[in-house]
């Protein structure tokens, strides 16, 4: 109850209503955001976190212009201190009034400083580790070594696999509840938020809230072994209609090729047993070990995030997976003739 | 030099003195710590059930720190009391039995602002975290 | 110096008499003996080159990392050859570098600041070092046969239980544990070092800040590497026996490594930071030449900050998804540890402005420090803001901001000390114009190496990554780094090119060069194998500056222990609180058993890598008989006559037992630190029990009520006659004694049938979940201790029989009964907790 009163008679200093979720201060952040991003030319990347796109990653790169100004006077002021102290003192200093600096300086300052900060931390935590409100899109993701599979809600009230590719919404909550299917990964889209880890036997989530549209990428940032390097994924952030239009026709089945060379693909897709691990919705493959590959057609990037989705980067994938990302399961299919790899990139690429 | 006689401070003795007394108020610190945390992991882990309050937990932190921070000050208060209650001036580096007394006592005082500081810290959370998402 | 005094010397033998017979006998052994040695000056100075050497190797590991991060999808090193790397520069550097020369430092600088003659268990320092040198060779030997542990320093299972098939992680559990135990009695050695080996008059108020700084770091590695210990023994008996624990489908956790890990991982940035600062301590006020200002307020540093740096191990799992209230209490306890660090760099501060500043090679590295450390400490305030490090954990910021803390915390001071303290091993003097240039080349390196970093890592870019695509903006900034680190390294060479060329030709240092005011700078150029001529008595923090003729009396051999009759290496114990002269402790000279045990106790840790277990077991029994004869032969000897003159009038007991003496302090220590590993897989019940819903789960039996209870009671009955058997043997009641004590083992080898049997009866098997596993190894652990309960008292026996031990020598079954206290509190929660816990639950 007690606790209820501080927490009231803090309410106006923090401002942070308890209804939506979002919106400590929004309008300080932006301005904070408008601020570092004029400052700062050197913050833009499809992967930075100082650039935000996203509610989360604004709030923290607010924090973090504020606290590294912060940290940089008290740096000049005892670096300040310390030279003068070698080197440009002439007389030495009275005991009392050093002593002043021990309690003035390593006492008192830092005590008040970091007792804001902690206040300050405190006050927006809650917000960045909340489940997104009810009703607001779901994504599941299995970080598997090393790549991502991404499980939609499809628009008919079940749910679809994609892979190493995310599309959200604008300026809506989703939520990602995040599992592991082998060892520890951490799912992070640093223009959007915080990262969070996906712990095998344990269920996670992170909640973000894009804000612009565009093209981003998101990484693991948890060592996972051999790949760990070369496992990310791209994220396209789009206005809702697009995203359901998008939604709505990733759900659907794989569209048969008319083409006779994609057609003759398809062929060689499951006559060389590529079906016993991806899938492709509506034909016989249906494996499950490698990522599906309903729509790879309509993807940025192939292998993870490693390679930009091109026929010339497909071959190299197929025939020497390994070297593109070491220790791989995919096997290489150097052994394919190079009129049925062809086939097999038309096909694949087909599929969008 | 001091012409003080040793025997005029009170507890001056070395088989009087514990070089355990200035751990107190750390050790305070940790119990409530620790407390603090294991509360807070168990509740929520196991008993906060569906509706993921942390109210009772918040209770928790409110008697620890109540609790922690009397002890904190009992601590530091003998602290200080060795310092004021040492004849002489108030240093502590010379090679006599009251500064070394005064010294324990000096440290300890400090020990127990530092650890009260953190205790505090510790239960600012209380404020802030309303649930155990 | 022919003065008439000089024939002063107090009582005894004339003064060139005494001086030989001290040169004697503490004379360095040589040849091929001179490995024998196990006085601290030796083993300290091969414990620091050692280290050093591993420190160079990791270094050249890093500039590895550097050169194939230089460009973007470079080739230069296969992701299994890098990924191998980085683990190896961060075990390596944590492991056998920062903490190892922390220990090295003080082995050999210690007793000179302490002006004691040695350590009082010099062959626990020589045992240290060997079994340091054999695992740490063994370790890195690994990366040349392509079968180095490659799980990163953190380990992180299930990617090192069930995705590393190989050797690696084996070799990084049981090689590195071998280390940690080398820790743990270097750690032993030097709180007893400062609680009981000071000269007398050094009160507790006039330590020098060094020792204080020794003593909580020491008490750190006691409580800190114990949870990592037990958390290896977790982790390896998952790899070689398939126990669950981290196996989340037979109810194990991996979160639970990671309490483990980062319980042992965040002091240990502590453990290799504050060592560093105590040598500003040293350095600053030297060059300040005043004494330190806020002495009081260093110690509430030291100690705060050894306390704090417990509650800050789950800001290393801010993003596992844990509640928001637990990351808020480890955020508190993360910026409040900046406060008492902070107190102490103003401290520094203060004493330069209140004094007249010296400029030096040493006080420019201090300035480097300051500069880098500081930077780092703020750095370390943003990521324990739990919001921002959603953001920069696991990226190249932390890899930025960690090497800030490390450099410059670390680093920077040990380059400073090793400037300051090169005369006191050598007797000569590094170039102040090489280091200089080394100052120069490493502050500028150090910089251009790791301030882009904090930028890579906001841009996005993660750690522990082999390569990165071009187009993220990484590209000029990692080369900026490369380049770094390359200047870096040459400021590194510098140093150790001023170290190691010859100096033959360059005249002896001064007697203490620097003009400092404390004990250690006493040391004669050329230097003595004695230490120090005579132990003196202390009346200010220090003596230099304030005793008047004080190095002359000391020379002259006017205070205690001026002399070695007996041929025997003595130094002095006195009282924890007011250094009261207690005792004469007669030490031991060169042996080789501390290098013959340590090759025995490596043979279990390398032999169990490879799942030799028969050779292990062989070795390890090897172990335990040489041990057996070092304690037998060495410890705890009755003395030829009761109490000897160490001159100056006093007469000092050579026997003592109980918490006056040394070994009693020293098994007190090395159990706490066993009590806190057993806490730590007690804790693993719990966490179990937190995480599941039905723990103990109803698909198992448990191991029953019946049997623990049998064990245990028949295990506290022994306990009472192990005390019995102390108090008898002190009456003198030698039938008695044999019978209570020989009756004390043989129930403790029933008790420990008994639990045994407990979950052996209901078929627990640890194999099959979470649970049974961690039932069988806190029975394990309990029996084991057990057994070594057993061979104590059968020590015991031994002794008393061999007349070693008499009613009024007694250090043998008083330390053992010591022993008991703790066994008996193990068998009590272990009981408690297994068979008493799932009646309450």
């Amino acid at each position: 109850m007690i606790m209820h009163a501080v927490n009231q008679s803090l309410q106006p200093i923090l401002d942070r209503p308890r209804r939506a979720t979002f919106s400590w201060s929004r309008r300080s952040i932006a301005r904070w955001a408008l601020l570092a991003v004029t400052v700062c030319t050197g913050c833009q990347g499809p992967q930075s976190a100082l650039s935000p796109a996203g509610e989360g990653a604004e709030q923290i790169a607010a924090l973090f212009w504020a606290m590294a100004i912060g940290a940089g006077m008290i740096w000049l002021v005892v670096i300040g201190l310390a030279a003068y102290a070698l080197r440009i003192v002439p007389q030495p200093h009275d005991k009392r009034s050093s002593r002043r600096w021990v309690i003035g300086g390593g006492v008192i300052v830092p005590t008040l400083l970091l007792s804001i900060l902690l206040m300050f931390g405190l006050a927006i935590l809650p917000a960045l580790v909340r489940p997104a409100p009810e009703g607001s899109l779901h994504v599941e993701v299995v970080g598997v070594r090393w790549w991502w599979r991404f499980i939609y809600p499809s628009p008919d009230g079940g749910s679809f696999e994609l892979a190493n590719e995310v599309r959200l919404p604008v300026g809506e909550p989703v939520q990602f509840d995040l599992r592991s299917a082998d060892v520890i990964h951490g799912f992070w889209i640093p223009s959007l938020g915080g990262k969070v880890d996906m712990i095998p036997g344990r269920q996670t989530r992170l909640t973000l809230w894009p804000t612009a549209v565009g093209t981003y990428r998101g990484v693991c940032a948890e060592y996972c072994g051999a790949s760990h390097a070369k496992m990310a994924f791209d994220v396209v952030v789009m206005p809702r209609e697009e995203f359901d239009a998008w939604l709505r026709q990733q759900a659907q089945d794989a569209i048969d090729p008319s083409e006779p060379d994609a057609r003759r693909g398809s062929e060689v897709f499951l006559k060389s047993g590529c079906g016993g691990c991806h899938a492709v919705r509506g034909t016989a493959a249906d494996g499950s070990i490698g990522p599906d590959l309903t729509h790879f057609g309509s993807r940025h990037s192939l292998a993870a995030g490693s390679l930009e989705n091109s026929p010339d980067n497909l071959r190299r994938w197929i025939t020497e997976p390994q070297s593109i990302k070491p220790m791989a399961v995919m096997p290489g299919y150097h052994t394919l003739s190079d009129a049925d790899l062809a086939s097999l990139i038309a096909y694949l690429q087909g599929l969008e | 030099m001091d012409a003080t006689p040793p025997n005029a401070v009170p507890n001056a003795k070395e088989s009087d003195e514990s070089l355990l007394a200035i751990f107190v108020s750390p050790a305070v610190w940790a119990a409530h710590f620790m407390a603090c945390y294991i509360t807070a992991a168990v509740w929520c882990e196991k008993f906060s059930g569906d509706s993921l309050s942390l109210a009772p937990v918040r209770v928790a932190f409110g008697v620890y720190t109540l609790l922690a921070v009397a002890l904190i000050g009992v601590n530091g208060w003998f602290g200080y009391r060795r310092i004021r209650r040492t004849p002489g001036d108030h240093a502590y580096g010379a090679d006599r039995a009251e500064d070394r007394h005064r010294f324990l006592g000096y440290v300890t005082t400090l020990l127990a602002g530092l650890s009260l500081v953190a205790t505090l810290f510790v239960a600012a959370v209380a404020l802030f975290v309303e649930t155990c998402h | 110096m022919n003065r008439p005094a000089d024939n002063d010397a107090p009582e005894g033998a004339p003064k060139n008499v005494q001086e030989q017979r001290l040169l004697e006998t503490w004379r360095t052994p040589r040849g091929w003996r001179y490995w024998s040695a196990v006085n601290n000056t030796e083993v300290g100075l091969w414990y620091t080159v050692t280290s050093g050497c591993f420190f160079l190797f990791a270094g050249v590991l890093a500039l590895l990392m550097r050169v194939q991060l230089a460009t973007p999808g470079a080739e230069f090193l296969s992701a299994d050859r890098y990924n191998q790397i980085f683990t190896m520069h961060g075990s390596v550097m944590m492991f056998l570098f920062a903490v190892p020369i922390f220990e090295a430092i003080s082995i050999l600088l210690l007793p000179q600041m302490m002006g004691a003659r040695d350590l009082p268990f010099p062959r626990l320092s020589a045992y240290g070092y060997y079994s340091f040198l054999i695992g740490g060779v063994f370790v890195c030997g690994s990366l040349l046969f392509d079968a180095a542990p490659k799980g990163g320093w953190f380990m992180y299972p299930p990617m090192t239980t069930d995705y590393q098939p190989g050797i690696g992680a084996d070799i990084w559990l049981l090689g590195l544990s071998f280390i940690e135990i080398a820790s743990i009695a270097a750690a032993v050695e030097l709180i007893v070092g400062v609680l009981k080996c000071r000269p007398p008059g050094m009160r507790i108020n006039l330590i020098p800040l060094y020792g204080w700084y020794i003593l909580v770091v020491a008490g750190m590695i006691l409580f800190a590497f114990p949870p990592l210990i037990a958390g290896d023994i977790l982790l390896e008996m998952e790899r070689a026996f398939d126990w669950p624990f981290f196996d989340p489908s037979r109810g194990g956790d991996p979160l639970l490594w990671q309490h483990l890990f980062w319980i042992f991982g965040h002091p240990e940035v502590y453990i290799v930071f504050l060592p560093s600062v105590a040598l500003m301590a040293m350095i600053v006020p030297t060059f300040a030449r005043t004494p330190i200002v806020g002495y009081g307020w260093v110690v509430l540093a030291a100690v705060g900050t050894g306390f704090l740096s417990f509650g800050l191990w789950v800001h290393h799992m801010f993003t596992t998804g844990l509640p928001a209230v637990t990351l808020g209490v480890f955020s508190a306890a993360s910026q409040a540890v900046a406060i008492p660090t902070g107190i102490q760099l103003f401290c520094f501060l203060a004493t330069l402005l209140a004094g007249r500043v010296v400029g030096s090679v040493p006080l420019l590295f201090i300035f480097a420090s300051l500069a880098t450390f500081v930077f780092g400490g703020l750095t370390g305030v943003m990521v324990a803001v739990a919001p921002f490090d959603l953001q920069a954990h696991d990226t190249y910021f932390v890899v930025g901001h960690l090497h800030y803390v490390l450099v410059g915390g670390t680093i920077f001071p040990l380059i400073g000390g090793t400037y300051y303290y090169y005369p006191l091993v050598t007797a000569k003097q590094l170039s102040a114009r090489l280091g200089k240039i080394a100052f120069w080349l490493l502050l500028v390196g150090f910089n251009i190496t790791f301030l882009p970093m904090h930028w890579t890592g906001l841009l996005g870019m993660p750690r522990r990554v082999y390569t990165y695509p071009a187009g993220m903006g990484f590209e000029t900034l990692n080369l900026i780094s490369t380049v770094g680190a390359f200047v870096l390294a040459s400021g590194f060479l510098v140093v150790l090119w001023d170290i190691v060329r010859p100096k033959g030709k360059e005249p002896y240092a001064p007697r203490n060069p620097w003009d400092a005011g404390t004990l250690e700078w006493l040391a004669e150029m050329p230097l003595k194998p004695w230490g120090i001529r005579s132990v003196p008595i202390i009346k200010s923090r220090d003596p230099l500056w304030d005793q008047k003729d004080l190095v002359h009396d000391i020379d002259e051999g006017r205070f205690y222990l001026p002399d070695a009759e007996e041929g025997l290496r003595e130094t002095l114990v006195t009282s924890v609180i007011d250094a009261r002269p207690e005792q004469c402790l007669r030490v031991p000279g060169p042996t080789f058993l501390p290098m013959i045990s340590a090759a025995f106790t490596g043979g279990v840790f390398i032999f169990g890598t490879y799942h030799w277990w028969t050779p292990a077991l062989l070795s390890g029994a090897g172990a335990v008989a040489t041990i057996l004869i070092w304690l037998w032969t060495g410890t705890a000897r009755v003395p030829e006559k009761e109490a000897k003159n160490v001159g100056l009038g006093l007469e000092l007991p050579i026997y003592i037992s109980g918490p006056s003496s040394v070994g009693w302090w020293a098994m007190f220590i090395t159990m706490l630190g066993d009590a806190t590993a057993f806490i730590s897989l007690v804790f693993g019940y719990f966490f179990y029990w937190t995480i599941h819903d039905d723990f103990p789960p109803e698909t198992s039996a448990g191991p029953g009520v019946v049997w623990p209870v049998v064990g245990g009671v028949l295990m506290l009955l022994a306990y009472g006659m192990t005390i019995a058997a102390w108090r008898l043997n002190r009456a003198d009641r030698s039938g008695a004694f044999y019978f209570t004590l020989a009756t004390a083992a043989l129930l403790t080898v029933g008790g420990a049938a008994a639990l045994f049997a407990a979950p052996w009866s209901t078929g627990l098997d640890p194999t099959r979940h979470s649970y049974d596993a961690i039932v069988w190894l806190l029975v394990g652990w309990t029996v084991l201790h057990a057994m070594v309960g057993v061979l104590m008292q059968l020590y015991c026996l031994a002794r008393r029989s061999a007349g070693h031990m008499t009613a009024r020598h007694d250090a043998d079954i008083t330390n053992v009964t010591l022993y008991w206290h703790f066994l008996a509190l193990t068998v009590a929660l272990t009981v408690g907790v297994i068979a008493g816990f799932p009646l309450l639950s």
